[in-house]
């Protein structure tokens, strides 16, 4: 039986949080069934790998039960979830270096880390996925926050420590860039 | 449509189209599938359309991509609760012996029963393990005689069990009788399901939530 069945989630996230808080490890348990499947999904398109992503959503998932006491009041736990969840992330493909707020959208002029070797691919889904991996880490984030996951400018600055005119900056250079990827590989398959 | 590119040349390596259109909000229109959505000046202007049109199979891929369901690897919950209840509280454990050997059930695996069982009644909204303090703390140390540990929602010893539950229930449900079910409940699933002989349900109702407060 899970919670859904059994009737748990029928409460919004600022109930379970406050409880959680409070010292209800089952309140928090009731929040990860809720938010799992959203922080790997995140992780695995910021990663690229199903191992790292798994690595990530569980340390981001007991990160911030370690860290309730400072979640405020009134704050969404989604989007302070997306944070915790893109920094890890961020940690991660950078091989365990700490990551400040900033760090999430470095200076624009940051050069593509474009992968060493790529092999061509017939699908275009696949080639999706190769295209935004080969995204420097803040235009993959900001892609992956607003256009896959839905969030506003508002809710993607908040998960990048940025400004709404920051993320509006970085969307219009990355969308660029990852449709100039598209292109190629659109070239590519057509010869 | 015309061809957005005749000479070959990428629409992406400009900052605006001949009719002065921003290649960027084109190609933002295009990405958030707005790209049929033409305003005054797109319905006439043959460059904004071919624009929008290339733009628009160009991001068909990532709109699939983004709309293709990630289902979480099994056992990931599971993984991050395990990881942190070793962090809050120590196991214990009911212990049946009989002469073919002993049984051993986690307290917390009769904590999880007795808080999937309460929520399965109709009117509670969400049943937590809940710490147990005060006079409370008191009935279930002397009922598990102690062996407990003092944030564990559950107190067990040999096949005696005090399990102390807080609910949010629905408003309007009638409180009193969905904490008697709850008890009736939880009392039944953890005989049936664990063994159990003596089972206390201490049962604290300290919300009460709007039907449409989710």
């Amino acid at each position: 039986m899970n919670a859904a069945q059994a009737g748990g989630p029928d409460v919004g996230d600022a109930y379970l949080v406050a409880r959680a808080q409070e010292g209800y490890v089952d309140a928090y348990e009731l929040l990860v069934q809720r938010h799992s499947g959203m922080a790997y999904r995140v992780a695995l398109r910021l990663t690229g790998n199903h191992h790292d992503a798994q690595d990530v959503a569980q340390e981001a998932l007991i990160a911030a039960w370690e860290s309730l006491n400072r979640f405020r009041a009134g704050a969404s736990f989604s989007t302070w979830l997306y944070q915790i969840v893109t920094r890890r992330a961020l940690n991660k493909v950078s091989r365990g270096q700490a990551a400040s707020p900033l760090d999430l959208l470095p200076d624009m002029t940051d050069p593509a880390d474009e992968p060493a070797e790529r092999a061509e691919r017939n699908f275009a889904v696949d080639a999706v996925t190769d295209a935004l991996l080969a995204l420097p880490f803040s235009q993959r984030a900001v892609i992956v926050l607003h256009h896959f996951e839905g969030l506003s400018y508002a809710e993607v600055a908040a998960a990048t420590g940025s400004t709404e005119p920051a993320v509006r900056s970085h969307l219009f250079r990355a969308r660029r860039a990852l449709s100039k990827k598209l292109e190629e590989w659109r070239e590519v398959a057509t010869q | 449509m015309n061809d957005p590119h005749p000479d070959g040349q990428s629409l992406l390596g400009a900052a605006v189209l001949p009719c002065g259109a921003d290649v960027d909000l084109l190609l933002e229109q295009a990405a958030v599938g707005r790209g049929r959505v033409l305003d005054v000046h797109q319905r006439e202007c043959v460059h904004c359309q071919a624009a929008l049109g290339e733009f628009t199979a160009l991001w068909a891929p990532v709109s699939e991509l983004a709309a293709t369901p990630v289902p979480a690897p099994p056992g990931l919950t599971a993984a991050v609760m395990s990881q942190i209840r070793t962090l809050v509280r120590d196991v214990w454990y009911t212990l049946e012996v009989t002469e073919i050997g002993a049984v051993r059930i986690a307290a917390r695996i009769v904590a999880a029963l007795a808080r999937d069982s309460a929520r399965m009644i109709p009117g509670v909204r969400v049943a937590l393990g809940r710490s147990t303090e005060g006079k409370i703390a008191a009935l279930a140390e002397k009922a598990t005689f102690g062996h407990r540990h003092p944030n564990a929602a559950v107190g067990v010893l040999g096949r005696t069990a005090v399990v102390d539950l807080a609910v949010a229930v629905t408003y309007q449900d009638p409180v009193h009788e969905v904490a008697r079910d709850i008890q009736r409940h939880v009392t039944a699933t953890l005989r049936d399901q664990v063994g159990l002989r003596s089972v206390t349900v201490n049962v604290t109702v300290d919300d009460i939530l709007d039907a449409d407060d989710s």
